[in-house]
Parts: structure tokens; sequence; C-alpha cells
């Protein structure tokens, strides 16, 4: 069996590449799918804890697991939602590059 | 009649709400009426002045039962009708007011009933020809009625708020006659002026009305009179109210030093000068005194000496003023005041039928006077004396109206005036010391002098040229003088104690006692001497002029100048505006700026603004800016709890 500290160290890859993105990309869409990637990230921790960790303390194996059941139906509703606002931001804007959106700045 | 006795006086309250109703009538329908509506004010005031005979009918046929009874104070039958006009406060509940509004019908209110009704009427009729043309024919009708509706509402009332409330309306609609010509910058101003001092006087009667409803805890006039009378009142407050009270007299009837208004009102048009002298506004004030006498009486009657120095001192300035001005409406404004001064005198030495009686036959001589002016004026468009002359020759009926109107004021016998000008030298001499009763005939002198003055400066003479295309007064304007003119000739006959029921006007308006006529025989002549002697003397220096007052002018030129400047009383009060009012409006203008304004409104805006415009800057507008941000504080949130832990 792989030691945990690697899927850790995957995670925390996958998690910083995601913040990266984030903070690096222009398009919304970029941003989203970077989002996606940190959550992915989240998950992969998630799992890798549930079945490494099982056993140990008070956790059961499916704590986890339903954690990460959880943040994919959250992630999901947000990816919808999320594009439905770059979809109308495009229509608005004819652009979804977010240094552009800025109305709000002073 | 059908309406029996005393039902007649409950209906009373319909006299100033005809002319109520008349305002606003005019005012909306009169542009669709002939005559713009004018009638209608007209029918009011008439059906006013009818209401009065029969009020004074039932008031004669009533007897002491119900509503009516027989006052402590003046023995005479009182009527008082209240209705309940609403409740402050939970009924019966301590602390709370209930207000009414009633009237109260005794000699003194039928008195001022006759008086007003008949003076309005006639200053309306007489105003028909007189405002014919003007583009606010209409408008003022309707100041007119609703003038002559406060003035008598006020004398109706039987409490002190109903009082106050219908003394403000008096002064606002003074205030809306006086400017009546708005266009010119001086009427504008003179209206202010007689708004703005008046109102000084006003905070003194409403100070003064609150003090007695605090001690009574009612407005009711006869309830205070009831408390001062039976000593539930403490002599502090009484005294201290009757002096309040006759600082509201002394701004509404001209006393000094709040006299200054009335020679400027003579900015509006001259027979609103006639009801203002005569009538309403000015006569409110000795009414006022007359109405309360209980409370001034009370205790000793210290304010009454506060009265009777006001009035004297008022009495004498004013005609030494008007001995020496030359415009003729202010000859005869100051005339009103020095008389105001003399009925003021007359209550603070006990006379108040004097007072009473001095009142009306003033008010008909003066009302005379102005309208016989404005017959001058409107024909020659002339107000200097020194512009007329010999006016007798082509207005002969103005002059005769005139000459009575000043013969009465002047007191030479027989006329009004005379009888009741004795009636106040004997009270003075009566109830003051020497010096009152010497200054009073001085005074009574000085007043034939000037009434003397003005009457051969305006109507004998030489006519001048100018003046010779003058026609006399028109019917509209001749029928009112010439009525005035026989009661000013023939008034002075309902003093007599005639044989018969009717026992003189002392045992009809009065207090305490019964006060037949009477006469003092060294008074009356000395009186009659003055008076004839100051006409006479008169003719010699203006029509004969056999007789040249330049050498006295000019041996006491410094005095002349002194009194032809009005004592220089518009000057002091400018100068207290200037001085005193505009430093001290200055000074709150600069509390408000700096204080008020710039730091406690403003201050505390500025301080958010700067605080806005200083934290701006992290709003950058990019949204790696704000993911770094969040991550450093995730990371930062993440470290501070690892540390705490390890």
């Amino acid at each position: 069996m792989v030691d945990l500290v690697w899927f850790q160290l995957l995670s925390a890859v996958l998690f910083v590449i995601g913040l990266y993105g984030v903070m690096a990309r222009r398009s919304a869409v970029l941003i989203i799918m970077s989002i996606e990637l940190m959550l992915n990230a989240v998950n992969i921790n998630l799992i890798a804890a549930a079945s490494h960790m099982e056993g140990i303390g008070k956790f059961s194996d499916f704590d986890g697991q339903l954690i990460a059941i959880f943040i994919i139906t959250v992630a999901a509703a947000e990816v919808g939602l999320a594009l439905a606002i770059i979809l109308r931001m495009f229509r608005n804007k004819s652009t979804v590059n977010v240094d552009e959106i800025n109305l709000m700045k002073w | 009649m059908p309406v029996s006795g005393a039902r007649m006086m409950e209906w009373a309250w319909l006299i100033p709400v005809f002319s109520f109703a008349a305002a606003p009538a005019v005012v909306i329908f009169g542009r669709f009426l002939p005559g713009k509506g004018s009638w209608i004010s007209i029918l009011a005031i008439a059906g006013g002045f009818l209401m009065f005979w029969l009020v004074l009918g039932s008031w004669m046929g009533a007897e002491a039962v119900g509503n009516c009874f027989t006052s402590e104070n003046t023995q005479m039958l009182t009527c008082d009708y209240e209705r309940s006009w609403f409740n402050a406060g939970v009924v019966g509940a301590v602390g709370s007011v209930s207000l009414n509004w009633g009237i109260l019908i005794d000699p003194l209110t039928i008195a001022m009933l006759g008086l007003v009704t008949f003076v309005a009427l006639m200053v309306q009729v007489y105003s028909l020809a007189y405002m014919k043309g003007d583009p606010r024919f209409g408008w003022y009708f309707a100041i007119h009625s609703l003038f002559a509706a406060s003035m008598l509402t006020l004398v109706l009332a039987d409490n002190f708020l109903l009082l106050y409330v219908a003394w403000e309306l008096v002064g606002i609609c003074s205030y809306l006659l006086i400017g009546f010509w708005h266009e010119r910058r001086s009427a504008r101003e003179a209206a202010k002026k007689a708004f703005i001092v008046t109102r000084i006087g006003d905070v003194g009667l409403l100070i003064g009305i609150l003090l007695i409803w605090r001690d009574v805890g009612s407005f009711s006039m006869l309830d205070a009179f009831e408390a001062a009378r039976t000593g539930a009142m403490s002599e502090g407050v009484v005294t201290a109210s009757a002096i309040l009270l006759f600082l509201g007299a002394m701004g509404k009837s001209a006393q000094v030093p709040f006299h200054v208004w009335l020679p400027d009102a003579m900015e509006g048009p001259t027979p609103v000068s006639a009801l203002i002298h005569a009538a309403t506004m000015v006569v409110a004030g000795v009414y006022l005194v007359a109405r309360t006498f209980p409370l001034f009486e009370a205790y000793d009657a210290d304010p009454l000496m506060v009265v009777a120095i006001v009035g004297l001192v008022t009495a004498l300035g004013a005609a030494t003023v008007a001995l020496v001005a030359t415009d003729l409406k202010r000859i005869l404004a100051y005339s009103t005041i020095s008389h105001l001064g003399l009925m003021m005198l007359s209550l603070g030495a006990f006379g108040y039928t004097a007072a009473i009686f001095h009142m009306m036959a003033h008010g008909f001589s003066k009302a005379l006077l102005f309208l016989g002016a404005g017959s001058v004026l409107h024909s020659t468009e002339f107000q200097e004396t020194g512009e007329m002359g010999g006016l007798r020759k082509v207005m002969p009926l103005t002059a005769i109206v005139f000459s009575i109107g000043a013969l009465s004021l002047g007191g030479i016998p027989i006329l009004a005036g005379f009888w009741s000008k004795d009636e106040i030298l004997i009270a003075v001499n009566d109830h003051r010391n020497v010096t009152f009763i010497v200054l009073t005939l001085f005074t009574a002198l000085l007043s034939a002098l000037y009434m003397a003055r003005a009457m051969f400066l305006v109507f004998f003479g030489q006519l001048k040229d100018q003046n010779s295309h003058v026609h006399d007064a028109p019917a509209a304007m001749a029928f009112p003088m010439v009525l005035l003119g026989v009661l000013a000739l023939g008034f002075g006959l309902i003093s007599f104690n005639w044989p018969g029921s009717y026992g003189g006007i002392g045992t009809f308006v009065f207090f305490e006692h019964s006060e037949k006529f009477h006469f003092e025989i060294w008074l009356g002549a000395v009186s009659i001497v003055l008076a004839i002697g100051a006409f006479v003397f008169a003719h010699r220096v203006y029509v004969e002029k056999s007789i040249s007052l330049e050498g006295v002018r000019k041996r006491n030129s410094g005095i002349l100048k002194v009194i032809e400047n009005k004592y220089y009383f518009d000057e002091a009060y400018q100068w207290v505006i200037d001085r005193v009012v505009f430093v001290f409006s200055r000074f709150i203008a600069f509390f408000d700026r700096a204080i008020v304004n710039d730091i406690i409104v403003n201050g505390p805006a500025d301080v958010t603004r700067k605080f806005g415009i200083a934290l701006r800057v992290h709003v950058t507008g990019h949204v790696y800016s704000y993911t770094l941000a969040m991550a450093a504080g995730s990371v930062g949130l993440g470290l501070f709890v690892w540390l705490r832990v390890v």
C-alpha cells in the first residue's frame, strides 16, 4: 500500500497549481477550472485519509468519503452558477477577461 | 320681535360669524359678482349692526336667571354662554384642560359691539367710493370683513384663549390692510413694523394669560376675576399678570414706547386708518384693560398706577408731536395716540366709565376725521397741510363734517368729545394727585390746539390755485361722513341722566358703583376756557395771522427739533436694531455656521470621507490581488492556529 504522505503530497501539489491558476489566469473560465482543480485536490486528500486512517481514533472510513461526495455535489452546483455568471458577463461585455470587469472599483 | 328676551343674546356669536363667512365668500366668488362682491361684505357687517340692536334689546329685557347673573365686579347683568370646544387630556383627570369658546355679554361688550359694527359699516360704505377702480377691490373688502369679524370675536370672547386668537387675527388683518398697496416699499415696511412692534406686546399678553391659567386652572375670564376677588390668586400673580396683559394692550393701543407703528400705519388706504384708529385694532388694548379691570384693581390696584403713568406720558408726548406735524394723516395719527393715552390714563384713575365713553366718542369723531381727511386726499392727492388751505370753498360738506370731528375732539362743549373728556378729567381729579390733573388739562389744551391747527390749515385761509379743480365727496363717501358727524355732534347727550328709566351712560357702562353723570363746575369751566381759548388762538395764528409764532419757534428751536423728530423714538429703535439685534444675530449666525454647521454636522461626514479616501486604495479591481489576499489570509490564519496549538 502506498504511503499516505504521497497522496498528501499529490494533493498539495494539485492545490497549489490550482491556486496559481486562480491568481495568474485572466480568463474567468480558466479561473473556474483552477478552482475545480483545488476542490479535487482536497477530495484526493480526504479519500486517501479515509482509506488510511480506518480504525484510528473516532473516525470511520465513511467520514472522509462522505465529505468528498458532498464537495463534488457543491462543486457541481457552483460550476453551474459560475458558468451562468460568466455567460451573462460575456453577453454584457463581450469578454470573459476579469481585468476588464472592474465596475465596482473606485 | 318674535324671539323672546334673553334668547337673542345667545345668538350674539352670529355677529362675527356673518363677517367671517363673508371674507372667503368675497375672495372666492367675488370676481363673478357685480361690484366684486363688496356688497356681501357690507351686508354681513350691516347684519352685525342689526344684531347689535337685538342683543341690546334682549339684554335690557333679560333677568338674572339661567346663564345671566349680576356680576360681583360690575354689579351689572352679565350673561355667559359657554360652549365646549375640546378637552386637552382626559376629562376630569388632573392636569387636563377643557377649552371653551363662549361669549360674554355685558354692557362693555354691547358698547363695543355697537362701536365696531357701526364704524366698520360706515367705513365699508365709504370705501365703495374711495377704493373704486383699485385692482384688488374685492380682496380689500374681504380683509375688511375679516378684520371686523376678528375684532367682534375679541369683544365677545369669554375666555382668554379665544381672546388671544382673535387678538392675533386682528394683528394679521391690520398687517394685510396697512400693507394693502404692497407695491410701495414704504407700505411693506409699515405693515411689517406694525406687526412686529405689536408682537412684542403680544408676548407679554400670552405670558400673562398662561400665568393666570396656571393659578386658576381655566382660561375663563369670569373664573379669573372670581379668583382675584376671593384671593385664590396671590397678589404677586395678579399684579404680574395684570402688568403683562397691559404690555399686550400697550402694543395694540400704541402706548409709549410701542407707539411707533401707528403713525407709519398711515401707509394703508385712508379708510383703513379710520377703521384701525376708531373701532378695531388700537381700541383692542383699551378694551383688554377694561375687560380685565378686576385683575388690575384687585389688591390695592398697583397695576393701575402703571397704566395711569404710561397713559399720561403717551397722551402728553403724542399731543406735542401732533402739534408740530405737517402731514394731515400724521397729525390725526398722533392725535389718536394721545387720545388712547387719555383712555389708558382714565382707566388708570378708576375712570372705567369715562374711558369707555371716551373710546366711543373718540371712535366716532376720529372715524369722521379720517373719512374727512380721506375725502381731502382723494380729491387733492396731497397729504401735506402746507399744500392745502381754504378747501372749505370747494368741498363744503367735507369741511363741515371735519370741523365737527375736530371740535368734538378739541373738547368744545355739547359735542361728544367734550363730555367724555370731562369725565376723564373728573376721574383723574378724584383718584390721582395734582400733577396728574395739571398735565391732563395741559394735554387737553394741546389736543384742542392741534385739532384747531389741522382744521384751520386745511379748510380755512387762502385757496391755492392747484386745488381749484377739487370737488366734494361723492354720495357713498358723504353719507357715512354725515351719519358719523351727527353722532360726533350728539353722542355726548347719552351721558346725561335723563329722566325716566335711562340713567345716562354711567348706569350702562360702569364699574363697582353706579356712576351718574356729573359735572365739576371748576373743572368744566377750566376745560371749556382752555378749549375755546385754544381754538381762538389757533384762529388768530393760522387764519388771521395776527399772531406770529416765529419768535417762539426761534427761541425754542432745540425743543422743537426734538419734538419734530418725534422724540427720536424711531432713531432709538433703529440704533437698538443696528447695534444690539444685528450684532447679536451676527454672533448667532457665526455660531450656527462655525459650530453647528462646520463642526457638528459636517465634522462626522468629513471624518468618514477622509477614512474612505484613505482606505479605498485596497480596492484594486484585480481579481488576482483579491485572491492573493485571500490565500495570504488563509495561510496566516492557519499559521496562527498551528502556532497556538504547538
